[in-house]
Formats: C-alpha cells, sequence, structure tokens
C-alpha cells in the first residue's frame, strides 16, 4: 500500500484525545512514556547512529531535571523557561562526555568511561545538597507555562506532547540529512569517513551534544513530570532501562525509540493489572526483552519496516 | 607544476622506519605507481599522503601547499581522495549513499536549514543525489544504487569506492591495490577507468598495485619501494630491466 509520510501525525493527533480516556495514574504513566521517548531517541543517536558504547545518558537525563529543578527552585525560574536551558545544560555535558571518545577511546573503553560518568554526576547531586537537595532529593514547585500551573496530569501532558512533537521532528530532520548519513558513515569506517572530507571529530561532538540536548529536555519534563528528584532516580538501572528501550525499540531508528518506550513503559503497567501476576514483573519484563532480542535483532522497528517501507527511518537498517 | 610534492618524506614507528627519506612528485595526467614486496612501506606513505600517519621529518606539499601538518579530512577537502586496500565502503549505506558520503564537503545545507527544512537544505541533497547517481550511471554501476554497500560483488565495490572518491572531481586520487580480487576482464574495465580519468579528466593518480602487468600497462611511472626506501624509479620498461628490482621484487 502506497502510505504517505503525514500518516505519522496519526500517533499524536490520536494522543490528543488520551485524557478523555485514561485516570490521572494511567496519564502519569503516559506522561512517563513521553519522557523515555526523547530520552531514548537522544541516546540512540550516539548508540545506534554514531555506533559508539557510550552510556553517559543517564548524566544528561540528571543534569536536565536538575538543571530544571534548580532553576526553578534557586532562581524563581517558571518551568517552560528552564526547559531550553535543560536542553543545553545536558548538550554541554554531551560535549564534555565526548571528550574520551575524541581522543580515540572506544568501545568496552568507552562503555566504561561513560558509565563512571553517570555514576559521577550522581556522586555529585548527593555531595551538593545546597543546590540539589543531595541525598533527600529537591522537590521542584507545580510546574508552569505562560503563568498557567500544570496542576493535573493532562495539563502536563498537553505541554509534553507538545515539546516531544517538535523535538522528534526536529531530530528526524537531522538524522535524515548528510548529518544523519555523516553518523552512519562514521559508525561503519572512521578512517574512510574521514577520507571522504567528513571531519569526524566535529561530528562526534555533534552526535554527543545533540543526544545531551535531546535527553536534557526529557530530563526537563521528568522533574516536572514527577515533582521530586532525588540521586537514585539516575541510577545503573536507568541506564539498563535506557539500553532495553532502544534495543527492543530497534538501534538506530527514531520510530524505534518511540515504539521502544511506549512497550517498556507500558509493560509494567500492563502485569500490574492482572492480579495473579503481581510480584513477577521483573522476570516478565527480562523474558520479554530477551524474546524481543532473540527474535528481532534489530528491534521492533525491523518488524514495522517490513509492514510498509514507509516506517523506515532513511538511515536505519534493519 | 607538481601536484603533489613529497620530500624526504619519513614515517616511523616507534624504532622501525617505515619510510625513509622518500622524496617524489606526482603530476596531473599521470599514473604513478608504488609497487614493492610486502611491508616495503607503501599503504604507510598513502596514509602518510593522506594524514593518516604523521611525518617524523620531511614535507608534502599539495598544489604547492603544506598538508602534511593537516588531518585527513582537511587534506581530502583540498583535493586528495583515496581508496582503501580493504574495506573502505560504508557497508550499511547504500552504493548511492556512499557516493553521497562522498560528496559531503559538497553539501552545502546549515544546521539551520536542515532543521527548517528549508527549500535550499532539500534542493542541495536533491542536486548532489542526481550528481551522483550520473557518477554510478558513467561506472556502468547506476542499476546497484539502491543496494547495500556490503552486499555488492567485488567488483562492484571497487567501482562504487573509485565513484566516491572521484564524486568531487579531486585532482589527486590514491588507489590502494585496485586490482586485488577483481576477475581478469574487470581488471581491464578497471585499467580502461584509469586510464580514461587520467587522459581525458587529466587527474594525477598514485597506485598501490601487486598485479605486476596492470601496473606494467596502466602506469606511467613506477616507483619502487624495499625496505621503506625508494631503489628504483622510472617508466615500465626500465623498471622491467632493473636489477634491483628484479632481485627485491619481480624475484628473478
Amino acid at each position: 500500500m502506497k502510505l504517505n509520510r503525514s500518516i505519522f501525525w496519526i500517533l499524536p493527533v490520536l494522543a490528543l484525545a488520551l485524557p478523555l480516556v485514561l485516570n490521572q495514574y494511567l496519564q502519569y504513566v503516559v506522561n512517563l512514556m513521553l519522557v523515555y521517548i526523547l530520552v531514548s531517541v537522544g541516546f540512540n543517536i550516539v548508540v545506534g547512529n554514531l555506533g559508539q558504547l557510550a552510556f553517559s545518558n543517564v548524566a544528561f537525563f540528571g543534569i536536565g531535571a536538575y538543571a530544571s529543578g534548580i532553576l526553578t527552585t534557586q532562581l524563581g525560574m517558571p518551568w517552560w523557561l528552564t526547559v531550553v536551558p535543560a536542553g543545553f545544560c545536558g548538550a554541554l555535558a554531551g560535549c564534555a562526555a565526548s571528550i574520551p571518545a575524541l581522543r580515540g577511546v572506544r568501545l568496552f573503553y568507552l562503555a566504561i568511561m561513560t558509565l563512571a560518568f553517570g555514576e559521577l554526576m550522581r556522586w555529585l547531586y548527593i555531595r551538593t545538597p545546597g543546590l540539589t537537595g543531595g541525598s533527600m532529593g529537591l522537590t521542584v514547585p507545580e510546574p508552569a507555562v505562560f503563568g498557567w500551573m500544570l496542576t493535573n496530569e493532562y495539563q502536563k501532558f498537553y505541554v509534553f506532547l507538545f515539546i516531544v512533537v517538535v523535538v522528534v521532528i526536529a531530530t528526524s530532520r537531522l538524522l535524515e540529512s548528510r548529518i544523519g548519513r555523516a553518523f552512519l558513515a562514521i559508525k561503519n569506517d572512521e578512517n574512510a569517513a574521514a577520507a571522504m572530507g567528513i571531519p569526524t571529530g566535529q561530528y562526534f561532538l555533534l552526535a554527543f551534544a545533540l543526544s545531551g540536548f535531546v535527553v536534557g529536555i526529557g530530563g526537563s519534563m521528568y522533574a516536572a513530570l514527577v515533582g521530586h528528584l532525588s540521586p537514585e532516580d539516575f541510577d545503573l538501572i536507568q541506564v539498563i532501562l535506557h539500553f532495553a528501550i532502544i534495543m527492543v525499540g530497534g538501534l538506530g531508528s527514531l520510530i524505534g525509540s518511540i515504539l521502544g518506550s511506549i512497550l517498556i513503559t507500558a509493560t509494567p503497567e500492563v502485569i500490574r493489572h492482572f492480579e495473579w501476576l503481581v510480584g513477577s514483573e521483573e522476570w516478565i519484563f527480562g523474558v520479554a526483552i530477551i524474546v524481543v532480542i532473540l527474535f528481532l535483532p534489530r528491534g521492533l522497528s525491523s518488524l514495522l519496516a517490513k509492514v510498509n517501507p514507509i516506517f523506515k527511518d532513511r538511515y536505519y537498517r534493519d | 607544476m607538481a601536484l603533489l610534492t613529497v620530500t624526504n618524506a619519513t614515517v616511523q614507528f616507534g624504532g622501525l622506519i617505515a619510510v625513509n627519506q622518500v622524496s617524489f612528485r606526482a603530476e596531473p595526467g599521470k599514473v604513478r605507481a608504488l609497487i614493492g614486496p610486502n611491508g616495503a612501506g607503501k599503504t604507510t606513505l598513502f596514509k602518510a599522503i593522506a594524514g593518516e600517519e604523521q611525518l617524523a621529518s620531511g614535507t608534502i606539499h599539495f598544489q604547492d601547499q603544506a598538508i602534511h601538518t593537516l588531518t585527513p579530512h582537511e587534506i581530502s577537502a583540498r583535493g586528495i581522495r583515496r581508496t582503501f586496500q580493504t574495506g573502505g565502503l560504508f557497508g550499511e549505506l547504500t552504493a548511492l549513499e556512499n557516493v553521497l558520503a562522498g560528496l559531503h564537503t559538497k553539501i552545502p545545507s546549515s544546521f539551520g536549514g536542515l532543521l527548517a527544512n528549508t527549500r535550499s537544505a532539500k534542493a542541495v541533497e536533491k542536486a548532489a543525489t542526481k550528481k551522483a547517481l550520473k557518477l554510478l550511471d558513467l561506472m556502468g554501476i547506476a542499476h546497484v544504487a539502491e543496494q547495500w554497500a556490503r552486499d555488492l560483488s567485488g567488483g562492484q565495490k571497487r567501482m562504487v569506492e573509485i565513484v566516491r572518491a572521484l564524486a568531487t572531481d579531486p585532482p589527486l586520487l590514491l588507489l590502494d591495490e585496485p586490482a586485488v580480487g577483481l576477475a581478469p576482464p574487470v581488471r581491464l574495465e578497471l585499467m580502461n577507468i584509469i586510464r580514461r580519468l587520467v587522459d581525458e579528466e587529466n587527474i594525477g593518480v598514485i597506485l598501490i598495485e601487486h598485479a605486476i602487468e596492470f601496473v606494467m600497462t596502466v602506469s606511467d611511472t613506477i616507483m619502487v619501494l624495499n625496505n621503506g626506501e625508494v631503489i628504483a624509479e622510472g617508466a615500465p620498461d626500465e623498471i622491467r630491466q632493473n636489477k634491483n628490482v628484479l632481485e627485491a621484487y619481480l624475484g628473478r
């Protein structure tokens, strides 16, 4: 069937009706999905598109969240004005995280160094109680947008949806352009990419900064969603979660990041829904991830790409 | 004017001198072949020209400008393009996308233009795609444009690599063992393509190759390296008669 890419708009348009059918709690879960969409879209840029084993994502997430939290509590800024600064803080963290990669650190060495970055940030949140509230955490005031307070999950949802749509479209445009092509060229063969005139160092920096920016905005949304940030929110479990999302969704696929976020966030809630399954969330979750990766090594987006090529990102390879 | 002037170039790996005081000039419209046994320093010399290895001493000038302090992508942007001994293609990109990646520096869309998806950003991408397809067609491989590079045959891969390197109309092309693994008719085709580029487009080519008949037929000048040093240089016929070369390389 010949489809047009405008069908992608069906998803956000249909989503507009969600507050009509969901209770506050389920709406909260959907809002969390929106947060994880940005977290995984950003993560996938570095891991899936640039092909680097870098796990600094949790640092970007935490920095974005705390940036928003600190700007609202310490400077009294309304939340909506902190979203873009939180993105820039994430981007700065991305630049910092790219330093080992720029110095030629790759693979497992890069993985362990970037993991350490996340843990270092968690240590920093605990050790700077004046700013972050330390281990007690930071209570973030109710988010405000143009003077309006977002007092319930439904209101947050519409604002989050708007942000996610804008950021996802912007990211998609970059990844489908010569920039995305350069990322994939570097992933395939760095030397050959440089020999084609692609400034590989600049593209490493760009990928990490872009990733940090997108994830930082996700962090800012997270701060507004949960209202209380604590260092444990940004621990190693989060790394596994982010990684599971992009593996299940599809490495290097933006559509996959979205699918993965929805699925992985929804799974525990669905399990909780069935009383006889309560208590086995963890292992069902684990088995589900293993099954998907075993049978769909390129993630759910590879399945979708088979249904119709329209669902395939330009530079996603199943 | 010489296109490329290499003067007393030396590359060292710790105590090992891989390239020792090598000097030569490459001219436009000429094929210069580098031959020599394995480990003679041919690829290292290539890498030094392309900026992947640092010179311990000596200089490299391209169109009268020093390039031995530049990075690989800067050298590529100046107009020296290379192919690789193995790999080199972006396997997950299609043949067409490989050529587009080769055109990277010629696609002048700005970051903001891409974000806003402006008409001019779309236009430059479209123009580049058109050019890439035309180049693939010129080499007779337009039919594989949409195939992933990793799925192409050895000969097709080599052709795509050459198209990708030539996409920016570089004055100088470095070919690292282009004939390896190619069937005789494909070799012949490749030879014709190289001669056509050199004779009609006035491109300078430096070629590393072990297939000796290929080298003897296609080259204007042959330079023989052994243990990092130039042991002979001359026209194919002279090299064929050279006693040092016979001992070191041709094995008689």
